[in-house]
């Protein structure tokens, strides 16, 4: 696919003759690289639940965070380049609070999906700083795709985004190394009428099937946002550690 | 040749017309929220010293189906205001794909005007509309967007005269009585409100010609009527 090099694989701002954006794909590649990150949603609530990759027993397993909060009622798993994730996160965490500010009320997860997307595409533009002079400030687009998972007044929602600002919603959706294989898997395994309880087990499921490791509480992330608390919540390492005593129950 | 001195004199003695941003163009609106309805009226008199240049201006804007706004005082900060409320209401009815509800209005609003703290709208506003759950609801503003949640509010020129009475007859406030309390109707709260007008217009310059009365349900969304004062 992208054997033949050109000069259009350097520009960022430049459609090839085909009317491509090279890096633009290139960063879609980058997600394929990431971690492995699940997101299920039903009527109860949408879970969401990550690999991590502990490359090294000396590693702090919970210094790697690849999921998080960006207002209590809207969580987010990502994976890809982890960095980059930072920027759309803290961009999504300014719109939500600037949101509850002026509108007294949380903000609807899908515009709030869409505020994180206004940036994904503003690579190579000069972003004005504090003396409104234009200073350079990304040259590449984000290497990260992001899983946002909430609750607001119209019910629970699950929205993938990509490297090029689209987003869609899912009902549920793997991304990462292991997405082919755990989007099927999901395929296979989804039903409308899930329960929240029975999407955590086919989370950790799904990533079991993926993983190269062996599914352990402490290289497994897990978190929720519940339909009727409508909060975001990442479970503890014991929490995590019944669900898959849940899903190893089953297997028996 | 002037001498420096004579300079400073004669720059003391100029004269120039002062800056006078505001001017009051007096006005009266009430807001009633009811169990199940929101009533929010408003006059049309515009009045300028002794003058009445208009005697139809209006003093409301429906934000939706189920909030309006109206707003007593300078009647050019009114307009301006009224402009960029409905501005961000249609952005943000846009953007967010559902309807502007109160609370969400009664913060805006409060922003908008805390905004310009130090060189504020001239405006005295209240909010009414129905709520999450269908009631009704009202907030009445200062100038600088300081509010209240509250069932009943008047605000301009008339609100000395009107407000006791609201409170007495709508919150059943000092009542010498316990009489029993009973909720007004929408008709009694229609009535009230074209009586409490109908008296404040006796005394103050500001309030007549005629109000703009607003009834919001959920049935019906916003239905206007027009009720004529005296036009002295």
């Amino acid at each position: 696919m992208f054997l033949t090099r050109s000069e259009y694989d350097r520009g960022v701002n430049t459609f090839s003759p085909e009317g491509r954006l090279f890096q633009v794909e290139y960063a879609m590649e980058a997600i394929k690289l990431g971690s492995t990150a699940v997101g299920i949603q039903t009527a109860e609530g949408v879970v969401l639940a990550v690999e991590k990759r502990l490359s090294s027993p000396l590693l702090e397993p919970n210094s790697v965070e690849k999921l998080v909060e960006i207002d209590e009622h809207v969580g987010c798993a990502m994976s890809g380049l982890v960095a980059d994730a930072r920027t759309m996160i803290e961009h999504a965490r300014v719109e939500a609070q600037n949101h509850r500010f002026t509108f007294d009320e949380a903000m609807p997860v899908e515009s709030l999906t869409q505020a994180t997307c206004d940036l994904a595409l503003r690579f190579g533009e000069g972003v004005e700083d504090d003396e409104d002079k234009e200073e350079e400030m990304m040259s590449r687009p984000f290497g990260v795709s992001l899983l946002i998972a909430g609750v607001d007044n119209k019910g629970p929602a699950l929205f993938y985004t990509d490297p090029s600002g689209t987003y869609i919603r899912w009902l549920a959706k793997a991304i990462g190394a292991g997405a082919e294989g755990a989007q099927s898997a999901l395929q296979e395994a989804y039903y409308k009428s899930m329960t929240l309880k029975e999407a955590e087990t086919l989370a950790l499921r799904t990533l079991r099937e993926v993983m190269e490791e062996k599914v352990e509480s402490n290289n497994v992330e897990v978190a929720a946002v519940r339909t009727d608390t409508k909060k975001f919540v990442i479970y503890t390492e014991a929490q995590v550690k019944e669900c898959l005593s849940r899903l190893e129950n089953r297997d028996s | 040749m002037w001498k420096e001195s004579s300079v400073v004199a004669t720059m003391a003695s100029l004269q120039r017309p002062d800056f006078m941003p505001y001017q009051n163009n007096g006005g009266t609106v009430v807001a009633i929220g009811g169990e199940d309805y929101c009533i929010v009226s408003a006059t049309t008199r515009l009045g300028l010293g002794f003058a009445i240049p208009t005697r139809n201006v209006c003093r409301y804007s429906i934000l939706n189906n189920r909030v309006v706004l109206a707003t007593a005082g300078m009647f050019a900060d009114t307009a301006t205001l009224h402009k960029v409320i409905k501005a961000r209401v249609k952005i943000y009815e846009e953007q967010q794909d559902k309807p502007f509800g109160l609370h969400s209005a009664a913060q805006l609003l409060s922003n908008t005007l805390y905004y310009r703290r130090f060189f504020p709208y001239y405006t005295f506003n209240v909010l009414g509309g129905l709520d999450e759950d269908g009631q009704g609801f009202v907030y009445g503003f200062d100038a600088i967007g300081s509010g209240e949640k509250v069932k009943v509010v008047c605000n301009g020129t008339g609100q000395a005269l009107i407000q006791p009475i609201l409170d007495n007859q709508v919150e059943k406030k000092q009542q010498y009585e316990n009489k029993q309390i009973t909720k007004l109707s929408l008709q009694e709260a229609v009535d009230l409100i074209k009586d409490v007008f109908t008296s404040a217009g006796e005394r103050d310059i500001y309030t007549g010609d005629a109000i703009d009365i607003c009834i919001i349900t959920k049935e019906k969304g916003v239905l206007v009527e027009t009720f004529q004062l005296k036009q002295d």
